[in-house]
């Protein structure tokens, strides 16, 4: 694995949804070790594209390609895209009743073990690496046993998707809106996770329309999407002018 | 288009069918002290359709109160939304039978059904049939059906404040019924022994 | 998901293997002749030959019920074997066939107390029908040091006659449906169990009904007496071999809770369902139902039901004795051509009488699966509360899901509160589990197994987890 190699490649891509397209030709490219925030205004079309990295039904590609780590994303059903690295870190966590954390997880570690060839782990071994990642990111024993986001608080459930993403190693995570409904200092906490899980060889896009988190995960790149294309690039100076100025002066 | 019936007063039909777009809001109204029955069947055949019907029934002395719906889901896109609440004393007989019929292929359904009554007396009896067939799987479809009484607590607190007991009876039965109640014109009240 | 649901059906039913024993069986068909002869076999008493007869007679005089929201297909009663029981090894009378010992222990099923004393089961005691006959019952001495008596119903008619004629049929009298009627007049076998006054059952007991036999029905009979004060667990399974006929299980189970007693029964019924395309399969119709006599008496039915070609079934209560209480937790889960038809009666005599249903239905493939209940307040319940959930869950659009509750209340003391909801499994539930990598088929397993749990974990540990496999397995191929 060489650092610095193209991780995600996606070129002019077009989507829709319902029939009405979103992204009229987006153009991104995410090395191994980069952060990359991708800002916006409400109806740019920034959940759009994490929904259609992840294969979410009900979301169409009608032009352009993604390649991740050199495969066809696009081609993968979304447990395959989950199994060769990526995750979505949603904005509104699916609540599902009846299902404890720690069985959900266990589900999603062993599928993904299985697809590469692993043996599974032992039930001993998974509540050791579930112990280390809850510590790892200061939560309360009694999460893992709490049913997936059900009476979950905002907060806990943004930092319950930090926790899945600390289970399963992602290669390229996708924050979508990780902050809204954050105050500061479960935003701290959610970005120190964030900032431990990081490897130079694991990648990240923040999608916000908020300069705050961008405060704590510090992006290699900000891109700037509006109306379904990405207008501007930048270093992360460009947060600093859309935190002053808004994304009304900024177009491409 | 928005309809009172007044049972035994009005021309009730017994078969409704509302197509693509159409809409329909219609109340209700069984009059005390008389036996009353609606048979009525709903069919709803076009993407877009919506009912939204209600029902009220406040028995007080030996009247049968008879109520047959069948709202027939027949197209997908449709809703539908059925409200009904009333009060059996004396020795009233009720019956509520009322079918949700969601037809195969008729996704986006939405479909709702409430049958809520109140038993006041010994010698009266409620019978509820709430029935949901169900042949599609992209539905969102619920009935509620609940038999009881007054609650003592309501009661309690309202005789606390200084109101008397009849009166306090009467002010929690208007409570239960007011989700079809505030839909019938003030004039229709004294029909189910209301009086204004 | 519509695009990706293809009927692929792969279903799993690992239990549809069968004993290859050799059995006796009476000939086939139908009449006072026949009866006479399993009586005979059985060696019963005349009281209990005339009762047979008597419900013969009354059955003779009955059609069918055709209310059930099923498809049943037309039995003809001439064309079945009413007994079948496997041979006894005249040289070993006292031991069990080994053939019969591996047929439970590949069904996972403790029929020797070496296993469970060994702490390789957990501690449950086992009756063990096969076909007509029960094969063995455990740990029935060290039951008995607490006067409870749990042996077969054959064995209570010999050794304990006026227990079983004082309960026999109070709960559900002969002519009370026409299958009841038919098993009143040739049951075969079934579990007795008696918990004398104050004993609290120290382990749970258990009854596996296995069909082996093929063109024969079984029909087996259950009666349990909880007396005043007693507490029992007791749970039931039964499996059948896959053949391409249908074959009818009508049993009937009695179960009489006096004065602060407390019974809860479990079931998880894994009869074979049919293929996938609807052939074959068991016709599972039972009649269930239980009295609680005296003041204070609880009884707690909780069932998974995701086996039988068809399910017409309805435990229930009557609850006569003053604060009283039952519930009555379901999980029915219907696929391919399976068709449900089950719920419970609540019916409240005694004043503050209590009474809880929740029932969570699932449908996928082409299956038809309704609840059916009804909640009876009486004029003198005075104080009785009934709530009532009903939940049903479509998976693919062939299938349908209904529900069909009657409500009746004659006492203006008494609360009655039904809700359903029917809706299609969650997509957004679905693309959140395979987002985090879990494939389809198995994220229906874990979110149906969320769905259901409010009833699995009623269920006796052991049973919960057979439970859950079950349903996952179950809706194998519901999703391509």
């Amino acid at each position: 694995m060489i650092m610095n190699e193209v991780l995600l490649d996606i070129k002019g891509l077009h989507a829709s949804v319902e029939g009405k397209e979103i992204l009229h030709g987006v153009d991104l490219q995410i090395r191994r070790g980069e952060v990359h925030a991708v800002m916006g205004p409400n109806g740019a079309g920034k959940s759009t594209l994490s929904a259609v990295l992840t294969g979410r039904p009900g979301y169409e590609v009608t032009a352009g390609s993604v390649s991740f780590a050199g495969r066809d994303l696009l081609a993968m059903t979304p447990e395959e895209r989950s199994w060769a690295g990526l995750f979505l870190s949603f904005q509104y966590p699916i609540e599902i009743p009846g299902v404890s954390m720690t069985n959900f997880l266990k589900a999603a570690v062993q599928a993904r073990r299985k697809a590469a060839g692993l043996p599974e782990l032992s039930a001993a071994e998974f509540l050791a690496l579930i112990k280390q990642k809850m510590a790892l990111l200061k939560m309360k024993p009694e999460f893992a046993k709490r049913e997936v986001n059900v009476g979950f608080s905002g907060g806990e459930k943004k930092r319950g998707e930090i926790f899945q993403m600390a289970m399963l190693d992602p290669v390229l995570s996708i924050l979508d809106e990780t902050d809204s409904g954050l105050d500061v200092d479960a935003l701290k906490i959610v970005a120190e996770g964030v900032n431990s899980l990081k490897t130079p060889q694991t990648s990240a896009i923040i999608i916000t329309h908020y300069h705050k988190l961008l405060e704590y995960i510090v992006p290699d790149v900000v891109h700037v999407l509006k109306e379904g294309r990405i207008v501007r690039t930048g270093g992360r100076e460009l947060a600093d002018r859309i935190e002053a100025e808004g994304f009304e002066g900024i177009d491409g | 288009m928005d309809r009172l019936y007044v049972i035994g007063r009005d021309e009730v039909p017994q078969r409704i069918t509302l197509g693509a777009g159409e809409s329909l809001r219609a109340t209700f109204v069984f009059p005390s002290r008389v036996d009353s029955a609606l048979d009525l069947t709903v069919d709803l055949t076009g993407p877009g359709a919506e009912l939204d019907l209600a029902g009220i029934f406040v028995c007080a002395d030996a009247e049968t109160v008879d109520i047959r719906m069948n709202v027939r889901h027949l197209a997908g896109g449709c809703k539908s939304n059925q409200l009904f609440r009333g009060v059996a004393d004396g020795r009233s007989n009720v019956r509520f039978d009322g079918l949700v019929y969601v037809a195969p292929d008729a996704q986006k359904t939405e479909a709702h059904q409430s049958c809520n009554s109140l038993l006041l007396n010994e010698g009266a009896r409620v019978q509820t049939d709430p029935q949901l067939e169900i042949y599609a799987d992209d539905v969102i479809c619920s009935h509620g059906a609940a038999i009881g009484y007054l609650s003592a607590d309501e009661m309690f607190y309202m005789r606390s404040r200084g109101i008397p007991e009849e009166e306090a009876r009467r002010l929690q039965i208007m409570s239960f019924l007011s989700p079809v109640l505030s839909r019938l014109p003030e004039s229709a009240y004294s029909l189910i022994g209301f009086q204004r | 998901m519509d695009e990706k649901l293809v009927d692929i059906t792969s279903k799993q039913y690992k239990e549809g293997f069968v004993t290859d024993v050799e059995q006796e069986y009476v000939p086939k068909g139908l009449s006072e002749q026949i009866i006479r002869q399993i009586s005979a076999i059985k060696q019963e008493p005349q009281w209990l030959l005339e009762f047979r007869l008597d419900a013969f007679r009354k059955w003779q005089k009955m059609t069918p019920p055709t209310w059930g929201h099923l498809k049943l297909p037309e039995i003809d009663f001439q064309d079945i074997i009413y007994y079948a029981a496997p041979k006894k090894d005249a040289d070993r009378p006292k031991e069990i066939d080994p053939k019969l010992q591996e047929t439970f222990d590949k069904l996972g099923i403790p029929i020797s107390e070496r296993e469970v004393l060994a702490g390789v089961k957990s501690k449950v005691a086992v009756d063990a029908v096969f076909d007509s006959v029960s094969v063995t019952t455990t740990f029935r001495k060290a039951l008995a040091e607490k006067g409870i008596i749990f042996c077969s119903f054959s064995e209570a008619v010999r050794e304990h006659p006026e227990l079983v004629r004082k309960y026999l049929a109070t709960v559900v009298p002969s002519g009370d449906n026409f299958y009841a009627a038919l098993n009143s007049a040739v049951f075969s076998d079934g579990s007795f169990c008696y918990i004398p006054k104050g004993v609290k059952c120290p382990m749970d007991l258990s009854s596996y009904f296995r069909i082996n036999a093929s063109g024969t029905g079984q029909f087996e009979r259950t009666l349990i007496v909880a007396d005043e004060g007693s507490q029992v667990s007791y749970m039931e399974g039964c499996t059948a071999p896959m053949r391409d006929e249908h074959q009818l299980h009508a049993a009937v189970v009695e179960i009489v809770v006096e004065a602060g007693a407390d019974v809860r029964y479990s079931t998880v019924q894994n009869w074979y369902p049919g293929d996938d395309q609807g052939r074959g399969g068991i016709l599972n119709l039972v009649t269930k139902r239980g009295i609680c006599k005296g003041e204070g008496s609880h009884l707690s039915w909780t069932q998974v039901e995701t086996g039988s070609a068809i399910t017409w079934k309805y435990p229930s209560t009557i609850l006569k004795g003053d604060n009283s209480a039952s519930e009555f937790y379901s999980v029915a889960l219907t696929n391919n051509y399976q068709q449900a038809d089950t719920g419970t009666k609540m019916i409240h005599l005694g004043r503050n009488t209590k009474s809880r249903i929740i029932s969570k239905g699932i449908s996928a493939g082409h299956s038809q699966n309704s609840y059916r209940g009804l909640v009876r307040m009486n004029p003198g319940a005075a104080g009785a509360r009934n709530y009532s959930q009903c939940d049903s869950l479509l998976i693919g659009s062939l299938c349908g899901a209904h529900t069909f509750p009657v409500i009746q209340n004659s006492c203006p003391k008494a609360i009655v509160e039904h809700e359903a909801t029917t809706s299609k499994i969650s997509e957004d539930q679905l693309f959140y589990c395979n987002q985090r990598g879990i494939p389809p088929e198995e994220a229906v397993g874990l979110i149906v197994n969320g769905y259901a749990k409010e009833v699995l974990q009623r269920l006796p540990m052991e049973f919960a987890i057979e439970a859950q496999k079950l349903l996952s397995v179950s809706l194998e191929g519901s999703i391509g």
